[in-house]
């Protein structure tokens, strides 16, 4: 079903941007567990009561004194979600929305390839692109934590905290993959794309400053990445990963039915 | 046999564009030249036989294979030029060449060095640098490289010098001779007389005239009668406009050359 000398072109397409990708989150994922430092925590809370709102929204709040739930506060409200998230607005257009605004799917149709063919030979590309970098945290994170705070880490709950991370950026993958294949226009793709993830990022911000505004998890899948479940390894969290899982499917099946039923004005 | 029909295809993008109850057949080994000015529907009816579009009423079928539904099947025995070459930019010729030869699943290289040498094609550079030409001669490498025996060109050598133009058209002279059933839609009038047994014309998504070249020829011939003073200047003149000589008469016939006739039928639009 997947077509190999396309999937392994496309790949050799991401590796630029995969490269970028991991070089930040390289930088951030080894400079905020070496800030796991009691002397650097004590520089965070008083940031944190500095600006209470604003390191709420990006979901630096301490609970308590592990190495996990510090991680999970520094980088799991913002860095982790937004980054991964960003590589996949940009790579989800790319792969077709692109290529029907400029013409050159017009070469790919005019082969013996079919179109469902096409469309999860380009989807496969988006998640195995999501998988590297996913794969790539993890492997850092626990190198870094191994490396600096040995015998720090709680692994299991790592592991735990990021598949229900990979569930979440799968979502987002299938949601932009579905806006790509969607629209003639490459603009709208990347409009719908970018602008509604963006958008319930924000919702995300706001709905962790608490008080009312919390009313705004319920607009917002990231709320359905509950880190603190998932350390704990409570029922909500996998119940939520479960949810975002299945939606990814589920949004990147319509994806390929749309590609598949659709004009295409190339 | 026809290989190619289009049969009461209907699309219509609104404005009067799109095509209108559009009905033609195209037979095995016949090069069928496709006329009409820009945004007749000339474009709308070879995406339909691509199958990039749906018909929304009517069909198309190439070997008895629906262009919709049946896409994939049809493309292994096709080639395709589009009427704008878009390519994967970023590759340079010979990666693109290579692309396409593995991604349709192609054995070996097929045709593609003949055709490169043919067509003095230089595969170094991005294809984002090219200049018009050369990406059209890409893209008659790529619509060539795997022998197909149906072809569907559109605006085939646009960006082609007169020189390149020729050798396609010694191309086309030769694939026809092999056989190959090839519609084509062109500008070039020149290129459709030289190699087209048929012509479909399109206005406004509607098919005006739909003959062989020859009989649309045929039907446009005018012939004039002039009375010479004698028998020996009726001679000479019928000698130097190729006439009839009667006595002092001579019947002289002007053919109409395909682009006269395209005028005629287009008048206003073009």
């Amino acid at each position: 079903m997947v077509n190999r000398t396309l999937y392994f072109r496309e790949l050799r397409g991401s590796w630029k941007l995969l490269v970028i990708f991991a070089g930040v989150l390289t930088m951030y994922i080894t400079m905020i567990i070496w800030m796991y430092d009691p002397k650097m925590a004590e520089a965070m809370e008083q940031f944190e009561q500095l600006m209470p709102e604003l390191m709420a929204a990006v979901g630096m709040t301490r609970t308590e004194d592990s190495l996990i739930s510090f991680m999970s506060s520094y980088l799991y409200g913002m860095i982790l979600l937004v980054f991964p998230m960003v590589y996949t607005i940009i790579r989800a257009h790319g792969l077709v929305a692109r290529y029907v605004d400029r013409g050159s799917m017009a070469a790919l149709l005019a082969a013996p390839v079919k179109r469902t063919s096409i469309c999860l030979t380009q989807l496969s590309v988006l998640v195995t692109g999501v998988l590297l970098l996913m794969g790539y945290a993890t492997v850092l994170e626990l190198a870094a934590a191994g490396a600096l705070f040995p015998g720090e880490l709680d692994v299991a709950a790592l592991l735990r905290l990021n598949s229900g991370l990979l569930a979440l950026q799968l979502f987002l993958a299938g949601f932009c993959f579905f806006c790509s294949c969607l629209f003639d226009d490459a603009r709208y793709s990347l409009a719908a794309g970018a602008g509604v993830p963006v958008l319930m990022y924000l919702m995300q911000m706001l709905a962790n400053m608490g008080g009312k505004l919390e009313n705004f998890r319920y607009l917002t899948v990231f709320s359905l990445f509950q880190t603190q479940s998932l350390i704990q390894g409570e029922g909500a969290g996998w119940l939520g990963t479960g949810v975002l899982l299945v939606g990814a499917v589920l949004l990147a099946g319509a994806a390929v039915v749309v590609f598949f039923r659709r004009d295409l004005p190339v | 046999m026809s290989v190619i029909e289009v049969s009461h295809l209907t699309r219509d993008y609104g404005h009067g564009k799109g095509v209108f109850d559009l009905s033609m057949e195209i037979n095995a080994g016949e090069v069928f030249g496709f006329l009409g000015p820009n945004g007749a529907g000339k474009t709308t009816t070879i995406r339909h036989l691509m199958g990039f579009i749906r018909p929304r009423s009517g069909f198309c079928t190439i070997e008895g294979r629906d262009c919709w539904r049946q896409a994939a099947e049809i493309q292994r025995n096709l080639g395709y030029i589009p009427g704008e070459i878009t390519f994967f930019e970023e590759m340079n010729g010979a990666e693109y060449l290579r692309f396409l030869q593995r991604y349709r699943g192609m054995p070996d290289a097929g045709r593609t060095a003949e055709l490169v040498e043919r067509f003095e094609l230089t595969l170094r550079g991005k294809i984002k640098k090219m200049s018009k030409g050369m990406k059209q001669k890409i893209g008659i490498v790529a619509a060539f490289m795997h022998d197909p025996d149906i072809l569907i060109l559109d605006e085939p050598t646009s960006g082609l010098d007169p020189l390149m133009q020729n050798r396609f058209i010694e191309l086309i002279q030769e694939e026809k001779a092999r056989g190959k059933t090839i519609l084509m839609s062109s500008h070039m009038f020149e290129e459709v007389e030289r190699t087209c047994d048929r012509i479909g014309m399109i206005r406004a998504g509607k098919l005006v005239a739909l003959d062989s070249t020859e009989a649309l020829r045929q039907q446009y011939l005018k012939s004039y009668t002039v009375t010479l003073d004698d028998q020996e200047q009726a001679a000479d003149f019928a000698r130097d406009f190729g006439g009839k000589q009667e006595g002092c008469r001579v019947t002289v016939s002007a053919r109409q050359t395909l682009e006269e006739i395209f005028l005629r039928y287009y008048g206003g639009d073009v």
